[in-house]
């Protein structure tokens, strides 16, 4: 069953595009990936997710649940992480949680303060005294303290210091775990590697590739280094199709694999090779395409 | 839901509240006491200086007559500029909070965020407002009481007519603030909410003040708020003004509903 759906949804500022006929199918359990740019659409999805925006035209639904007509109850098992975080300024942790969880009619403080405890938050400071790093993590545990069906996330890992980030992950792993699905909305590839089963690109407002993240592992270029015995032998070589040659220096040449590695250990078995190197797939170049050339797309 | 919702506005604004009311009951206090003790000095500035006469029933809402009685010297209490600077001053510092506060200020992402209608966080904003303005009120109220045994009997109002003038203000006040309200759910800008709804309610004032002596702005003068607040003539007949609270009621509710209609149907978010 799809949690998060949205069908050729779109939503215009003026003559400007926020969004164009997205479409997006999230299932439970699924830590789906929202990657692009600054200024990409991602945010605008999330603020047409969570019923702050009216499309104009096409829709999109949590649980089924008309984001933008049924918005309160849609929400009531979603958490939500905004980009740009922006507190009450007299808000402690321990106000928020009892607040929100009036508002939410469930109690949260026994879990807030598990979590509190877990990402080092003080219960009793003011928001106007807590650091930027602080304030994401108020935002964090209020987003997770109700153990939400669906965790909204937009670009989560600002502001937390590389010990927090990793928490943030693992406790992001374990909601998936136990069946909820989490949509992480991020710029940064290597967060989204990290974590994410599927990825979602947005360039320009409109989805340019949405596929598992194995998928694109596969699709991506790796680093070859072939290293022979003597730079003559170097310069001969014959390069199979798959393998591209990028630069040459003596007796070493740099190329990208384009395709499975099983026929470049065949090949390269024949070649009277130092020393061969096979780097990963380097995601990195093939979101680079994907966000700069619509025109040269892989 | 409702209950967490007035809870933070609660945290918001009980300090901003408790200060207006405690300006309020100082300055009642203080005018309750001193206006009786300058009665004979403004009958004299009037018969010198006839141009205040007309400023004064513009103020008061009502013709002064002849001479100048004790219940009409008690309306200035209800009508003295620092008192509705207060009074205003409240209420449109608290009806721009929502939402052109919360958009300015970058809450609202968060506000909108969590299972609640936006209805119910308008109504629940409209309801903590309505609370805020009546103690406000009844503090001013309070501060009128502690000094009024000072005064000669003759001079002091009657306790019931003094309620009746309090009840058309606090219309006034759900007026203003309705208007206010109405703006706010239009505008992302608190700093402009509050610019429009000063410059409404300046304007009021001085329609009502214009029509005294000019004819044009006599047939404007039902467009301004102040046109159906008249102490002086509630302190003298004793009558309740039930057709000018019915109209204050009627513009309060009407921009309220169309506010939270607004508020429910427009794309809302930080800007």
């Amino acid at each position: 069953m799809s949690i998060i759906c949205t069908e050729n949804l779109s939503r215009h500022y003026g003559r400007r595009v926020g969004v164009d006929a997205i479409n997006l199918d999230v299932g439970a359990g699924e830590i789906f990936g929202f990657l692009g740019p600054n200024g990409a659409g991602k945010t605008t999805t999330i603020r047409l997710l969570l019923g702050f925006l009216q499309p104009n035209c096409g829709r999109a639904s949590l649980f089924g649940l008309d984001c933008w007509r049924q918005s309160a109850l849609a929400k009531r098992d979603v958490g939500y992480l905004p980009g740009d975080l922006r507190l009450y300024p007299w808000l402690t942790a321990s106000k928020a949680l009892h607040i929100f969880g009036e508002i939410r009619g469930v109690d949260l403080r026994e879990r807030g303060y598990e979590l509190a405890e877990r990402f080092r938050l003080e219960m009793d400071v003011r928001v106007q005294k807590m650091s930027r790093g602080m304030r994401q993590k108020l935002g964090i545990i209020l987003a997770l303290a109700h153990k939400p069906k669906v965790l909204i996330l937009d670009e989560p890992t600002s502001g937390l210091d590389p010990l927090m980030q990793e928490e943030l992950t693992c406790a992001i792993r374990e909601l998936a775990a136990e069946g909820h699905t989490v949509f992480f909305s991020s710029h940064t590839l290597s967060e989204v590697e990290s974590l994410c089963d599927r990825v979602a690109i947005v360039r320009e407002g409109q989805i340019v590739a949405d596929e598992r993240l194995e998928t694109l592992r596969s699709r991506a270029l790796r680093a070859v280094e072939l290293v022979y015995s003597d730079e003559d032998t170097a310069e001969r070589v014959e390069l199979p199709s798959y393998l591209r040659l990028v630069i040459r220096y003596g007796s070493r040449c740099h190329c990208e694999l384009d395709g499975p590695t099983p026929p470049l250990v065949q090949w390269a078995a024949g070649q009277p090779l130092a020393d061969i190197t096979v780097g990963a797939p380097d995601l990195g170049s093939l979101f680079h395409k994907y966000y700069q050339s619509p025109g040269d797309l892989p | 839901m409702m209950r967490g919702l007035l809870l933070k506005t609660w945290y918001e604004v009980w300090l901003m509240t408790l200060l207006f009311g405690c300006a309020l009951l100082g300055v009642n206090a203080l005018l309750t006491y001193v206006i009786p003790q300058i009665q004979g000095g403004l009958i004299e500035v009037i018969e010198r200086l006839p141009f205040v006469r007309p400023m004064l029933t513009a103020m008061l809402g009502t013709e002064l007559g002849d001479k100048i009685t004790p219940q009409t010297m008690q309306a200035f209490l209800w009508v003295h500029p620092t008192v509705l600077a207060l009074l205003w001053g409240h209420t449109i510092i608290f009806c721009t909070r929502l939402p052109a506060g919360e958009i300015d200020r970058g809450t609202i992402d968060v506000l909108l965020g969590l299972p609640v209608s936006r209805r119910a966080v308008f109504f629940g904003e409209v309801v903590a407002w309505l609370v805020a303005g009546l103690v406000v009120l009844l503090m001013g109220y309070l501060g009128h009481c502690l000094t009024s045994p000072a005064i000669p009997d003759q001079l002091r109002p009657k306790s019931s007519r003094a309620l009746v003038v309090l009840t058309n203000l606090y219309c006034v006040y759900l007026a203003v603030g309705g208007i206010t309200l109405l703006i706010s759910s239009l505008s992302d800008r608190r700093g402009r909410a509050m610019a429009i709804a000063f410059a409404i309610v300046l304007a009021s004032f001085l329609l009502n003040f214009l029509s005294q002596f000019w004819e044009p702005a006599e047939q404007l003068a039902f467009l301004g708020v102040m046109q159906y607040y008249r102490p002086a003539q509630i302190l003298q007949s004793g009558n309740f003004p039930a057709a000018d609270i019915a109209i204050l009621l009627s513009v309060g509710a009407g921009a309220l509903l169309l506010g939270s209609e607004i508020v429910a149907r427009r794309s809302i978010c930080t800007v």
